[in-house]
C-alpha cells in the first residue's frame, strides 16, 4: 500500500476536496498540481493560452490549459490530450447544439468514435468490452469531456441540466472501431477520409441497447433483428430527425460481408427496414400529429411506414466489440443535434 | 514527473483498473473508512468468482475507499456484495458472459436517504457521489478480486457503461406509490437492497399520453425487442418510471401492483413476430417456465415470464420519461435483503 | 492558480459577471407584454391564453408573440434586442 502524501493530506484531503465539488462526477480525480499539468501539456504542441471555445450554458472559457487540467483530473495520459482537444472543438460546432443537450430532460451523451492510426497508438479500444470499464484511454478521454461539461459548462443535473434519468454513458463515452476484425472500411473512410487520417465523430446518443442474435446465419434475418432494436414507440428516432449509432459486433458484420454485403449495403438495408407504421406509433409513446407533419409523414395513413432514419447521414454504422453474436444500438436525441466529424491534429 | 512513483499512475496501470483514478489507499484513510461499519475487519464476506479472491470487511473497505466512498457508504457496499454472492444471483456467470449486463443496486430505506443515494434528476448518471462510488466499489471488487476483466475473465462483447457503476434509489418524494422494497413485504423503515442483472437503461419518452392505457403501451413496447434476452429466456427487468408517468397512472386510480400486472400482461410479442429475427429458437421457447406453444404463430410470449422478475420502481426527476433495463439470459435471479448499518 | 492548498483548484466561475435583473413593474396596465414561444408543442397555446388573460384582467395594452428558432437553442441576440425595444415585460414559455 502506498503511503500517499501525508504533508498534503494534513492540510486538506486532496481527494475529499475534489469529491466535494458540485461539478464532480462522483469519482476521485488525479490531483492537479502545476507539475502534473506541465506533464499533461507535454501531450500537445499548442499554446496553453489558446481558446478552444466557451462551454454552454455557463459559457466558461475552455483553453488548451484548462482542457489539459480536466484531462489530467480525469486520469488521461498526456498522449490522450490531442483527442480531448479535438473532441471538444468538434462538440462546440453550432450544429452539434451542445447547449441544448446540456439542458435537456432526456439522457444522451456525446459519444466519441475515434478512427485512425493515432487512436490505435494511444490504445483506444474497440474490441471486447469497449462500452465498459477497463480501458484507460476510453474511460478517461470521455470523462475529461464530461468534467468540462459539468465544471465549465454547468451541465449538472438539477442545476444546468433538467435530465430526468441521465444515462451511465455520461460518465464517459469514447471508443474506437474494431479495425482488426472489421470486414469493412471505417466510419471515417465511408465519409471520405483516408485510412491514415485521425478523425473523430461525435454523436448525441443514449446508452447502448444490446441486440443479441446467435441464431441468424444470413444477413436478411440478422438485419431484421437489428432493425427491430432501432425502432421503439418512445424513441426520439421515431418522431424527429435524429442520429443513431449502430455498432455491429465483428461476428455479425462478417455474416453480412461473407454474403457479399458492403458497409453501404448494410447501411441502406437498415435504413429501409427499421421503422414502424403510423398505426402502430399512434398506440403509445411520442407520436404527435404535428411531429409527424414536420417529418413529412402522412398522419392519417395508418399504413404509412415511418423510417427510423430520416436522413442517410444520421445513421452511424460502425464495427466494434469483441467476437460474439451481438450488436449495440444507441438511439438519439429529439432536440436537434447533428453529428459532427473532423480531423484532429496530434 | 516519474510515472513509477506517482501514486495515480501506479493504480491506473493496474490490470484491474476501471480506467479512472482511485483514492490512494493509506492506512490512515482505511482506518477512517472502517469506522463506517461495526463489523470485524477480518470477517469474511465471501469469495468473488471467477478468480475467487476473498472479500473480507477490510478488503471491501479498501475497494470502497479507492472508489471514492465516504465511510458511511460502507454498509451499502458490504450489503450489496453480500447479496450478490447469493447462489441464485449467479455472479460467476455474469462475470464471464458475452453479454453486457451489470448488477444494478436499488437501495431503499432511510439509510439510503441519509447517506445521499440519489433517485431523482439524473440518477442513472454522474454527479452523485454515493451512487457513483458505491457502484464503483462493487465493480472494482469484481475486477480485482473476481478477475472479471474484459478479454480475460470476461468474454463480454460490448460490456455496458452501467459497468462503471450501477447504484440508485427511488424518488420517494415524488412517487405516488410504496417503494419496491415495501412491495416485497419489507417495512418502510427497513434498509433494503435489491440487485438485478441488467443492461443500461433504454429511455422511453412520452410527453403525449395523459392516461395510463396509452402510456403503458409505449412503455411495454420498450420492454420488448427481438434481440432482448427478456424475450427468449426467463430474465429480470427493471422498469424505473419517472414520477410524472407514475402519477398519470396513480391519478387514474392505478396502484403500483396494477401497473405491474398490466405491464406483465401487455409487454410481449407473438411467436410470428419473434421468428423473423433475433434470438428466437424453438428449444429456447420450450425451456420457459411458462407453457408456450412455439408452433402457434399467434401465441403471445410475454417479456416477463414470472411476475417477480419485473422490478417496478419510481425514479428520476419530473419529466415525461421512463427507463427500462433489460436483463440477462444466463439464469440470474434478482436478490433482495436487508443490510446492517 | 497556485494557492496554499498545494494544488490547483480548477473550479470555473472566477471571472463570471453578475447579471442584474431588470426592475419589475408594479402593475401591467398600459404595458406591452412580449411572449416568447420556445417552439415545443402547445407552447403557443399557453402563451396566447396568458396574453388574453393579461389583457382582459390586468389592462395590458398590447401583446406580441415571438418564437425562438428551436426550443433547444437560446434565443438569438437579434430577437432579444428586437423584443427588448418593443416590450416592457416578457414571458417565456416551455411547451411540451
Amino acid at each position: 500500500m502506498s503511503k500517499g502524501n501525508p504533508e498534503r493530506s494534513d492540510l486538506v484531503d486532496e481527494f475529499e476536496f475534489f469529491l466535494g465539488k458540485q461539478w464532480s462526477d462522483g469519482f476521485p480525480v488525479v490531483t492537479p498540481t502545476e507539475e502534473r499539468v506541465q506533464w499533461m501539456l507535454g501531450g500537445t504542441r499548442r499554446d496553453p493560452g489558446e481558446l478552444v471555445g466557451n462551454i454552454p450554458p455557463a459559457m466558461e472559457p475552455a483553453t488548451v490549459r484548462t482542457i489539459a487540467i480536466h484531462a489530467l483530473m480525469a486520469g488521461c495520459k498526456p498522449e490522450y490530450l490531442p483527442v480531448v482537444l479535438g473532441g471538444m472543438a468538434l462538440m462546440l460546432r453550432e450544429e452539434f447544439n451542445l447547449n441544448g443537450v446540456q439542458g435537456t430532460m432526456h439522457g444522451v451523451a456525446p459519444l466519441m468514435i475515434v478512427n485512425g492510426a493515432y487512436s490505435r497508438k494511444i490504445g483506444l479500444h474497440g474490441g471486447n468490452g469497449c462500452f465498459g470499464p477497463g480501458f484507460r484511454a476510453n474511460a478517461t478521454i470521455g470523462r475529461a469531456i464530461r468534467l468540462i461539461l459539468t465544471n465549465l459548462g454547468g451541465g449538472i443535473p438539477g442545476v444546468g441540466s433538467a435530465t430526468v434519468f441521465s444515462t451511465p454513458l455520461r460518465y464517459t463515452a469514447c471508443l474506437a472501431e474494431n479495425a482488426d476484425r472489421s470486414p469493412w472500411p471505417s466510419l471515417a473512410e465511408t465519409r471520405g477520409y483516408k485510412e491514415t487520417d485521425d478523425v473523430i465523430t461525435c454523436v448525441m446518443v443514449e446508452s447502448p441497447r444490446l441486440c443479441y442474435d446467435d441464431v441468424s446465419q444470413d444477413p436478411e434475418r440478422l438485419l431484421i433483428g437489428i432493425a427491430d432494436g432501432m425502432a421503439a414507440m418512445s424513441s426520439w428516432n421515431m418522431h424527429v430527425r435524429s442520429d443513431m449509432v449502430v455498432a455491429m459486433g465483428p461476428e455479425q458484420a462478417t455474416i453480412c460481408s461473407k454474403a457479399g454485403m458492403t458497409h453501404e449495403d448494410v447501411h441502406q438495408k437498415l435504413r429501409e427496414m427499421a421503422g414502424r407504421r403510423v398505426g402502430d406509433l399512434k398506440r403509445g409513446g411520442n407520436w404527435r400529429r404535428e411531429r409527424a407533419l414536420k417529418i413529412n409523414v402522412n398522419p392519417d395513413d395508418d399504413e404509412y411506414f415511418v423510417p427510423v432514419i430520416k436522413d442517410k447521414q444520421d445513421l452511424h454504422l460502425i464495427v466494434a466489440g469483441g467476437w460474439g453474436p451481438l450488436t449495440a444500438v444507441c438511439h438519439g436525441w429529439g432536440g436537434g443535434s447533428r453529428a459532427v466529424h473532423g480531423l484532429y491534429s496530434i | 514527473m516519474t510515472e513509477a512513483v506517482d501514486e495515480f499512475e501506479f493504480f491506473l496501470n493496474k490490470q484491474w483498473s476501471d480506467g479512472f483514478p482511485v483514492v490512494t489507499p493509506t492506512e490512515a484513510r482505511l482506518e477512517t473508512m472502517l469506522k463506517g461499519t461495526r463489523c470485524d475487519p477480518d470477517e469474511v464476506i465471501g469469495s468473488i468468482p471467477p478468480a475467487m479472491e476473498k472479500a473480507t470487511v477490510r478488503t471491501v473497505a479498501i475497494h470502497a475507499l479507492m472508489a471514492g466512498c465516504k465511510p458511511e457508504y460502507l454498509p451499502a457496499v458490504l450489503g450489496g456484495i453480500n447479496l450478490m454472492l447469493r447462489e441464485e444471483f449467479n455472479m460467476n456467470g455474469v462475470q464471464g458472459t458475452m453479454h453486457g449486463v451489470a448488477p444494478l443496486m436499488i437501495v431503499n430505506g432511510p439509510y439510503a436517504k441519509k447517506i445521499g443515494i440519489h433517485g431523482e434528476n439524473g440518477c442513472f448518471g454522474p454527479s452523485f457521489r454515493a451512487n457513483a462510488t458505491i457502484g464503483r466499489a462493487i465493480r472494482l471488487m469484481m475486477l480485482n478480486l473476481g478477475g472479471g476483466i474484459a478479454g480475460i475473465g470476461s468474454a463480454t462483447i460490448f460490456s455496458t457503461p452501467l459497468r462503471y457503476t450501477a447504484c440508485i434509489t427511488e424518488n420517494t418524494t415524488q412517487s405516488p406509490w410504496e417503494t419496491l422494497a415495501v412491495s416485497k413485504g419489507y417495512l418502510d423503515t427497513d434498509n433494503v437492497i435489491t440487485c438485478a442483472m441488467v443492461e443500461s437503461p433504454r429511455l422511453c419518452f412520452d410527453d403525449v399520453s395523459q392516461e395510463p392505457d396509452r402510456l403503458l403501451n409505449g412503455i411495454a413496447d420498450s420492454m420488448v425487442a427481438m434481440g432482448s434476452w427478456n424475450m427468449h429466456a426467463r430474465s429480470d427487468m427493471v422498469v424505473a418510471m419517472g414520477p410524472q408517468h407514475a402519477t398519470i397512472c396513480s391519478k387514474a386510480g392505478m396502484s403500483r401492483a396494477d401497473v405491474h400486472a398490466r405491464l406483465c400482461k401487455i409487454a410481449g410479442r407473438k411467436v410470428r413476430d419473434l421468428k423473423n429475427g433475433g434470438n428466437w429458437r424453438r428449444e429456447r421457447a420450450l425451456g420457459f417456465p411458462i407453457k408456450v406453444n412455439p408452433d402457434d404463430d399467434d401465441f403471445f410470449i410475454p417479456a416477463i415470464k414470472e411476475a417477480d422478475d419485473l422490478q417496478l420502481m419510481v425514479a428520476g426527476g419530473w419529466g415525461p420519461c421512463t427507463a427500462v433495463c433489460h436483463g440477462w439470459s444466463g439464469g440470474s435471479k434478482a436478490v433482495h435483503g436487508k443490510y446492517e448499518i | 492558480m497556485a494557492n496554499d492548498l498545494g494544488f490547483i483548484d480548477p473550479t470555473a466561475g472566477g471571472g463570471r459577471a453578475m447579471v442584474a435583473l431588470a426592475p419589475r413593474p408594479m402593475d401591467l396596465a398600459g404595458k406591452v407584454v412580449g411572449l416568447l414561444d420556445n417552439t415545443k408543442e402547445q407552447g403557443t397555446l399557453i402563451l396566447e391564453t396568458i396574453g388574453k388573460v393579461l389583457q382582459e384582467k390586468y389592462g395590458v395594452a398590447k401583446v406580441i408573440l415571438r418564437a425562438k428558432e428551436h426550443y433547444s437553442k437560446p434565443a438569438t441576440d437579434s430577437l432579444i434586442d428586437e423584443m427588448s425595444k418593443e416590450v416592457q415585460v416578457a414571458i417565456a414559455a416551455v411547451g411540451g
